[in-house]
């Protein structure tokens, strides 16, 4: 299986802290992997060093074999790496439409045409369309996404970050925040897009249906290191896991 | 049949534009040459109030230091006019433009990298930098007394045509235009994928970047593009005044730009254009009560902040016309 | 020294309400016309004058505050730009419309005029009164910050924004007092400067880019910074006009950009 990610001995530190500690991981393509771990684990600070938001004190970073430790995010981001937030972080002031529009003039290299209209690149407008009706929001596409419900600014924070069509896609906490019913949505919306093998997904969460019915590959972090790593059968068997989750129900 | 029909339907919008332009078109023949003298220098001042708000209201970049580009232009067009032996209009506007532009690269270059405060202050910096060299340095820019007898040189292309621009009125038709121009291509430029892509660094630098955008350059293509549009700006007014004085760099005039567009409503995009005709309005009519003016600039810049944020076009759009962007 | 006044408060308002106060030097100019009025026209005693002006002045920062600037606190940097630069434009007409152009300057008071022999040269007691008292207000300042209680919640609030409310200290109460307080600074400031020099309306304008200018370089929220940029750009200022004229006003900003951009936090800050 193709290697897409490889991150070696990454580090960050706060001063004092350590957030992240000598963690090494590789992603394989397709596997649907999910990250979890107790509060302060390092999850959020791992994505963002994968993704280029912070500087590693420490480690490199190799995606499909290059070596990106250097690259600024948004050279990262062309390169096929993409991530959603866990504090919501959509445009506010523009329309759903325009939200998504976005990363897609700028996956087709259009962002920075100073003179047409956006209504002159049916390719985009046709992609657009085509991410909105898959999440169920095209209906509400020229609303302002202040007025969207939490649960579909979540979904809109999905899709911008797999408009830009990723190779690998990390979704922090994608669930945060909805009721179950959304969240069903949500678990099927990443399985129907998972399955169809362009973007391989990796998923911070803390809910375990989630977790378990989701995943292929589990790895639980905490105190900024790699605690476990395997199937979700291993990980359910997993002592120090139970341990760390002080006797909840796996 | 039906296409057609659409395509040529009387929107309220066509029919203000179409209206307007006849006004302004007519505007000499009847306002007489102060009046006309005024709309010039409102043009002027919408002009500026754009250049402000391509990078306030949609790059979210507050700059306090646009009448520094102003000043590039018009020393620059000043410069050109007075050294050319049979000086051409065009000539001294495209080269005070060009002026422009390269000021704004080299200090956009600096300044783009920092953000929000220290981004506003750099400009203020800079700015005034500008301004010293324009107050001091006498053998370049004259000091204080600025530079004098610049000629309203004639519109030409050579071997085509030539037009004296003395009278005020042609003056005008070509101040028009250009501003014609200038916002025509405002108007392409924030509707189009670029303008898209700045306004989503103003709601999300971080986002944005996660789209695979140089936030960075994009910010310095911006900033250009507004020094530009404050060049204009400037390069406009030495051919009308017949000089060109420090005060056009300093600060406070920045700070005009700035209260025009929060007049108008930064978010909107008529905003700045409607800001630079209601300061106009209010500085005339004040004036006739009392000298100071500035006091009453004041208290309704005051109540613009507190009360009606969106500017007095963003209170239009809201009440009457909820699904337009002005 | 009187641009380390203005600093000052400029500094401590900025440091706790995250504020860049464009119109401090509106409050400068205030205490200037206060005193005036009070000891210059109605030839009340000095000192008597000095602290009314302060108090009242302090009282009017205190109005703004409460009235104004607390709406702005949450919205976004430019609208608070700009509210302070109404303020610079409404109270530089106000003044001229109630006080006109003056040109009188009272005399020195008899208790500090006079001269004293420094170095070899003839130096104006009054200016050892502001410079000593100009250290008396920056040796106030370390110790009100270091040892008293408002001094501690100031720096607490300083620091650590988000913990102080959660800490139950009175945000508002901090922040109209802070403001007062350095609102009184800046007015203290422009009394002192009575004696010596024209209160004019433009002043306010003028003193408040080279109060930028210091609490940048000095490192915004620093007041030692504040302190000892004052002294730099004031003597760059007085003696750069003497050596080197044209480049005065340009080194001054260029400065200031150059701190901006290498060095944000400013040669103090942290």
């Amino acid at each position: 299986m193709a290697e897409l990610l490889r991150v070696e001995g990454l580090t960050k530190r706060f001063g004092e802290f350590t957030a992240v500690s000598r963690v090494s991981l590789e992603f394989q393509k397709g596997i649907l992997t999910s990250i979890i771990g107790p509060n302060g684990a390092g999850k959020t600070t791992l994505i963002n060093l994968i993704t280029g938001s912070l500087h590693p004190d420490e480690g490199r970073i190799f995606f499909n074999g290059e070596d990106i430790t250097r690259l600024p995010t948004d050279k990262r981001v062309k390169k096929g790496i993409s991530r959603s937030f866990q504090v919501m972080n959509i445009f506010p002031r523009l329309t759903v439409f325009k939200n998504v529009m976005l990363p897609v003039l700028a996956r087709l290299g259009k962002s920075m045409r100073p003179f047409s209209r956006l209504e002159d690149h049916p390719d985009a407008l046709a992609e657009v369309e085509r991410i909105l009706k898959g999440v169920g929001l095209w209906e509400r596409k020229d609303s302002i996404v202040g007025e969207l419900s939490h649960g579909d600014q979540r979904l809109l924070e999905m899709s911008i970050a797999v408009a830009s069509e990723p190779e690998i896609c990390f979704l922090d906490e994608p669930t945060s925040g909805m009721n179950p019913i959304e969240r069903v949505k949500v678990l099927e919306l990443v399985k129907k897009m998972a399955a169809d093998g362009r973007t391989t997904f990796v998923i911070v969460e803390h809910d375990m249906d989630v977790v378990f019915s989701l995943s292929e590959r589990i790895i639980v972090m905490a105190r900024g290191e790699v605690l476990a790593d395997g199937n979700p059968a291993e990980i359910k068997e997993n002592q120090q896991v139970r341990d760390v989750y002080l006797g909840e129900e796996l | 049949m039906a296409k057609l029909k659409e395509t040529f339907k009387l929107k309220p919008v066509y029919l203000f534009l179409t209206a307007l332009a006849i006004f302004l078109l007519a505007l000499p023949q009847f306002g007489g040459r102060y009046l006309t003298y005024i709309v010039i220098h409102v043009m002027l001042l919408s002009l500026l109030g754009l250049s402000v708000n391509l990078l306030l209201g949609y790059t979210g970049l507050l700059s306090f230091g646009q009448a520094a580009f102003c000043a590039s232009g018009a020393y620059g067009c000043a410069k050109i006019l007075l050294a050319m032996d049979s000086p051409s209009l065009l000539a001294g506007v495209f080269g005070g433009l060009l002026i422009a532009g390269a000021v704004a690269l080299v200090i956009g270059f600096l300044c783009v990298r920092h953000t929000d405060i220290y981004f506003a202050m750099l400009t203020l910096c800079f700015g005034m930098m500008i301004y010293s060299l324009a107050l001091k340095w006498r053998s370049m820019t004259g000091g204080d007394d600025g530079l004098v007898g610049i000629p309203r040189a004639p519109l030409e292309i050579p071997g085509l045509f030539s037009i004296n621009m003395s009278p005020m009125e042609n003056y005008y038709y070509f101040v028009l235009i250009m501003t014609g121009i200038a916002i025509f291509l405002f108007y392409r430029l924030v509707n189009s994928p670029f303008g898209l892509s700045l306004q989503s660094i103003r709601d999300s630098e971080s986002r944005t970047a996660f789209t695979g955008i140089p936030v960075r350059t994009y910010r310095l293509i911006a900033f250009v593009i507004a020094g530009l549009y404050a060049g204009l700006a400037g390069v406009l007014l030495p051919p009308l005044e017949n000089t060109v004085t420090p005060p056009i760099a300093h600060w406070s005039y920045s700070g005009e730009g700035v209260i025009v567009a929060l007049l108008g409503g930064i978010y909107t995009f008529t905003g700045p254009i409607v800001g630079a005709l209601l300061f106009f309005v209010i500085k005339d009519v004040i004036m006739r009560f009392t000298e100071y003016w500035l006091f009453w600039l004041g208290i309704i810049v005051l109540a613009l902040v507190l009360g009606l944020r969106g500017g007095v076009v963003g209170a239009i759009q809201r009440k009457f016309l909820p699904k337009m962007t002005l | 020294m009187y641009l380390w006044l203005i600093a000052a408060g400029l500094t401590i308002v900025f440091g706790v309400l995250r504020i860049l106060n464009f119109a401090h030097g509106v409050f400068y100019m205030l205490g200037g016309y206060a005193t005036f009025t009070l000891y210059g026209m109605l030839g009340l005693n000095f000192w008597l004058s000095l602290v009314l002006s302060l108090i009242s002045v302090a009282l009017l920062g205190g109005l703004i505050e409460r009235l104004f600037l607390r709406q702005v606190y949450n919205l976004e940097l430019p609208y608070q730009l700009i509210l302070t630069y109404a303020f610079i434009l409404i109270f530089d007409d106000l003044a001229k419309m109630i006080w006109g152009p003056m040109f009188k300057i009272p005399p020195v008071p008899s208790a500090l005029s006079g001269t004293v022999s420094v170095l070899g040269r003839a130096f104006p007691v009054y200016n050892l009164f502001i410079i000593g008292t100009g250290i008396a207000v920056a040796i106030g300042l370390w110790l009100i910050l270091g040892r008293t209680w408002w001094g501690k919640t100031i720096r607490a609030a300083v620091s650590e924004r988000e913990m102080a409310s959660a800490l139950g200290i009175n945000i508002p109460m901090l922040f109209l007092t802070v403001f007062m307080f350095g609102t009184a600074v800046a007015a203290l400031g422009g009394a002192l400067s009575v004696p010596t020099r024209v209160v004019t309306p433009g002043v306010g304008m003028l003193m408040i880019v080279e109060a930028f200018v210091v609490t940048v370089i000095g490192g915004l929220g620093n007041l030692k910074g504040a302190f000892i940029g004052a002294l730099i750009v004031g003597m760059l200022t007085s003696y750069g006009i003497m050596f080197i004229p044209i480049l005065q006003l340009f080194t001054m900003y260029a400065i200031m950009a150059i701190v901006l951009l290498i060095r944000p936090q400013g040669i103090f800050g942290r």
